[in-house]
């Protein structure tokens, strides 16, 4: 491997042209991601995510910037560079689903060039992992949702590629598809030390399998940070108590949050409340007849921290970069 | 990673990839090339009741039967070059498609040439269909080869031009449908183009697989080669195939560059 980044995007920038308009989606822009990295690349619709990954994998040209995938550029190595890349792309098919699965994998392993005698092996050991072996000479179109998403990520792997760019994998998916997707996505990153670069709106599941976090709005990313440290900076001086059952009309201090999660209920103290204010306020919960489940200083998800970027203003987030940068 | 093959294996075994990727989509889809070998079929039989008043005229058959086969070439070559980018474009393969070292005129070589075959099959099963049950005879030679080598080319060059377009030109679908018509009429389906009016046959000789069918029905009629070389059918028509492919395939990889300019390989 050239060097230590398996992704280096540099001043990228796209401007579509729409009649006499021009759509900025993505701002300048400057990416790196190092080896054996998963990257959670969030934002909300139209933010910019697909068209980064599609740039990234060459299927879009960018207006400016460079763009370097295995240490090899995209515009000027095509050919080297998509050797790199496996991707299963949004809201698309990926492969052909009047083929079976073992068609699709022999012509999108021979598509990059390998031989048949070395896509064998591996497509029988990606199907067999995805439990598609006993399957694997029927029509993808037979297929359900799920099972069609492990032949488009196999596609993507037949190849044994060190970068993986995976466009909304689940999306679409049941709980027990999306679930097997996710193992995989795991697996790939701990056990085989592929770079992912993963978009997602399940923010649960990108927080649990990223390294860092990119979030995108309105084609600009304003954040940038590894997962504990963006969860870390973002983390409050408040309590949250669980108990089981409902307040029954406990009073609580001004500005305490209450959710209801399951058989139990959240209460969320207002921030910087002393030590004091918490224990008044578990004595009055106790006396309520609440059972305590937990105290603890609350750890806000990517989901809360997510909201709160892409809602915070576009110039804090400059600025704050800028600070980063200084 | 992998071992990679030295580039010209490579660009031959990619060929054979994609033409074996497109015979086996045609095979899923074989019930369409059957529909459509009957529409043509009727269509033909039809034309040729009318124009001979009720009959079947097999001296002017003999004739028309080869731009019948060359239209089915042709037409294969179009509804299934556009509908098939148009799939791709829609499902999202031709983005995977793309991530292949392979050049875009390289997959467009592969992806024809299995149209090629496809429509070649067809036209000679409904060639067989027509010799056999209306008992029209021809007097097959080596030399005929040529011209019609040339016509399949004619023919999935002006494939391959509707083919390039689906990526740029929504409307390809009617484009594509009027320009098989076009073909269908002055072609040489329905009457052979040295009856039309000079005017029109000058026009005709534009035409995709026009000059081709003059050159093979002339080669068919005993002529020789030489025959069709020396009043002029041959080279040009060599030129049109030529000139098709060159047209069909600089078409392609510009409009595939212009589509990742634009974010145009997948649905917008």
């Amino acid at each position: 491997m050239p060097d230590n980044k398996a992704i280096e995007a540099i001043g990228l920038q796209k401007t579509y042209r729409r009649g006499a308009k021009a759509v900025e989606a993505v701002k300048p822009t400057t990416l790196t991601v190092p080896w054996g990295q998963v990257i959670g690349l969030l934002g909300p619709n139209g933010a910019g995510k697909t068209t980064i990954i599609k740039m990234i994998s060459g299927l879009i040209t960018p207006t400016a910037g460079t763009i370097r995938v295995g240490g090899y550029d995209v515009a000027r190595q095509r050919a080297q560079a998509v050797r790199q890349i496996g991707a299963v792309l949004e809201g698309s098919r990926n492969v052909y689903w009047p083929l079976s699965a073992w068609e699709n994998l022999m012509y999108f392993g021979q598509l990059k060039g390998l031989r048949a005698a070395e896509i064998k092996p591996r497509a029988q050991r990606l199907l067999t992992e995805l439990g598609l072996w006993d399957r694997r000479h029927e029509s993808v179109g037979s297929f359900s949702r799920g099972m069609q998403q492990k032949v488009a990520v196999s596609a993507a792997l037949i190849t044994d590629p060190p970068i993986i760019l995976l466009d909304e994998p689940t999306i679409g998916l049941d709980v027990e598809a999306a679930r097997t997707v996710k193992d995989w996505i795991a697996h790939l990153a701990r056990d085989e030390g592929k770079t992912v670069v993963l978009t997602t709106h399940q923010l649960e599941g990108a927080q649990e399998l990223s390294d860092r976090i990119v979030v995108i709005k309105e084609g600009e990313i304003i954040a940038d940070l590894p997962t504990a440290e963006l969860l870390a900076g973002h983390a409050e001086n408040r309590f949250e108590i669980r108990i089981t059952g409902s307040l029954n009309g406990t009073v609580l201090p001004a500005g305490a949050r209450v959710e209801r999660d399951g058989d139990q209920t959240r209460v969320l103290l207002p921030p910087n409340t002393d030590d004091r204010a918490v224990f008044a306020a578990l004595e009055r919960l106790g006396a309520s007849g609440s059972g305590l489940v937990s105290v603890a200083r609350a750890r806000p998800t990517l989901e809360e921290v997510f909201i709160r970027l892409i809602h915070s203003d576009p110039a804090d987030h400059r600025e704050r970069a800028a600070e980063v940068v200084a | 990673m992998s071992t990679i093959a030295v580039p010209i294996v490579f660009k031959t075994r990619l060929v054979r990839t994609e033409l074996v990727k497109g015979l086996r989509l045609m095979w899923r889809r074989r019930s369409m090339v059957v529909v459509g070998m009957l529409s043509y079929g009727m269509s033909y039989l039809g034309i040729s009741f009318f124009i001979g008043g009720g009959h079947l005229v097999k001296d002017l058959m003999v004739r028309t039967l080869p731009a019948l086969m060359a239209v089915v070439v042709a037409s294969v070559a179009t509804v299934e070059g556009v509908g098939g980018i148009s799939e791709e474009i829609n499902g999202g393969t031709l983005e995977q498609t793309r991530l292949s070292p392979a050049s875009s005129q390289l997959q467009a070589l592969g992806r024809m040439s299995a149209l090629a075959i496809e429509g070649l099959a067809a036209a000679v099963v409904l060639g067989i269909v027509f010799v056999s049950v209306v008992g029209l005879n021809f007097k097959l030679q080596p030399a005929v080869l040529i011209p019609a080598g040339l016509t399949i080319l004619d023919a999935v060059g002006y494939g391959l031009v509707m083919t390039a377009m689906t990526v740029r030109v929504p409307s390809i679908g009617a484009i594509s449908h009027v320009g098989n018509m076009v073909v269908m009429a002055f072609g040489g389906m329905l009457v052979p183009i040295s009856f039309f009016p000079h005017g029109l046959e000058i026009f005709a000789r534009f035409i995709p697989t026009a000059l081709g069918v003059q050159s093979i029905n002339t080669t068919l009629a005993g002529h020789g080669l030489g025959a069709t070389w020396s009043d002029g059918t041959l080279p040009w028509l060599l030129v049109h195939a030529a000139a098709l492919l060159t047209a069909g395939f600089s078409l392609y990889a510009i409009n595939i560059r212009r589509a990742q300019r634009e974010g145009g390989l997948s649905p917008r």
